[in-house]
């Protein structure tokens, strides 16, 4: 019997200057998609329509199958220690540089809202950037960090080490809400 | 248990001037970027035998989505279902007709192989999202859900079926056990 073909995603390559550019744009309208998607998806479960709910998840995964090929080819998939890294550094600019400069100018106009999501995405920001640090530090070393669950509030996206606590430090949402993985 | 969407901790939809409004939308872009970044790092953990890290970058993975969905929710980017499927179909019909054809264009006139292999395939795979679009929203806009059928996703280019699995995807022939179905 034949053995069915397995594929493999598209691989790195050297890219010209253009065809980077518009990649790394592929690669954010594929990435705000499939978000989007998931988003619809919650609500078309909140209106009784779980079909459409499936829909859009399976779409939002599609989507997230092209983000990642675009990903791959821009070279942007290292080893554990360098994605480590780069998430680190994402992390530090949204911390140091993005939100703060958002947050100035959503309280500039009065935009209420806008700075509670901006100020529960900076303040989880802080939480992923500790855990990269430390994560890094041991995987130079070759080892894998300690087997824990990890919870993360639904509402804010909080994020801790080992158990939920009893309500979010962050929005008060409860721990009985929060995901475990 | 889930969150209920009146739950006054979420952000709630508000009237913004242009400059809050792109930023948000900025912001947003990065948040659905870095959520994508985490999920791939994930598998490339997974696959350096780092099952823990894995677990953490789909953790954070998860909270990235939490922000990104508060910022389009302040934005007013969540609608009923019938205008998010409008929205949806948009959405695709702008990629196969504007934005990857003229991509792909340039990834071949620049001659990156890898490139037009990977617009290829997410101009295909949107040409299917497109027309289950286009039912679903006729179906929402008659007050009906879709029919309750598995929907099935190629993990290397996309590809999405509605019901049986084909046994190699029409567009990338990767096998039928590289589908993930959503049940």
């Amino acid at each position: 019997m034949p053995q069915p073909f397995m594929n493999t995603p598209p691989k790195p390559e050297k890219l010209g200057a253009m065809t980077a550019g518009f990649l790394q744009e592929a690669f954010a309208g594929e990435s705000q998609a499939s978000q989007k998607y998931l988003a619809f998806a919650a609500r078309a479960a909140d209106e009784g329509l779980p079909n459409v709910a499936r829909l859009f998840e399976a779409v939002a995964y599609a989507e997230s199958t092209h983000a990642r090929n675009h990903l791959s080819v821009l070279g942007g998939i290292g080893d554990s220690s360098e994605n480590l890294k780069a998430a680190f550094g994402g992390e530090t600019f949204e911390i140091d540089q993005m939100y703060p400069a958002y947050d100035a100018v959503a309280e500039l106009q009065g935009a209420k809202e806008a700075r509670t999501s901006i100020r529960y995405a900076k303040s989880a920001e802080q939480d992923h950037q500790a855990l990269y640090e430390a994560t890094r530090t041991t995987v130079q070393t070759g080892e894998d960090m300690v087997a824990e669950t990890i919870n993360v509030c639904p509402i804010c996206g909080h994020t801790v080490i080992g158990d939920a606590p009893g309500e979010c430090p962050v929005c008060g949402t409860a721990g009985q809400f929060f995901r475990a993985f | 248990m889930g969150i209920d969407p009146a739950d006054k901790k979420l952000p709630q939809p508000e009237d913004l001037d242009p400059m809050t409004d792109e930023v948000l939308h900025r912001a947003f872009a990065g948040e659905s970027q870095a959520a994508e970044k985490y999920l791939v790092f994930a598998e490339q953990a997974e696959e350096e035998g780092f099952p823990n890290i894995g677990r953490l970058f789909r953790a954070i993975s998860f909270a990235e989505t939490r922000h990104a969905r508060n910022h389009l929710r302040v934005m007013r980017g969540i609608d009923s279902t019938a205008g998010n499927l409008l929205v949806a179909f948009e959405g695709e019909s702008f990629e196969i007709d504007e934005m990857y054809p003229a991509y792909r264009q340039i990834a071949r006139t620049q001659k990156n192989h890898q490139a037009v292999r990977s617009t290829s395939y997410a101009m295909k795979a949107e040409v299917d999202h497109k027309s289950m679009y286009a039912d679903a929203r006729e179906r929402a806009l008659a007050g009906r859900d879709i029919d309750d059928l598995p929907v099935s996703v190629c993990l290397i280019c996309g590809h999405t079926v509605i019901g049986d699995v084909p046994d190699k995807c029409p567009v990338c022939a990767a096998a039928k056990e590289q589908y993930r179905t959503f049940t």
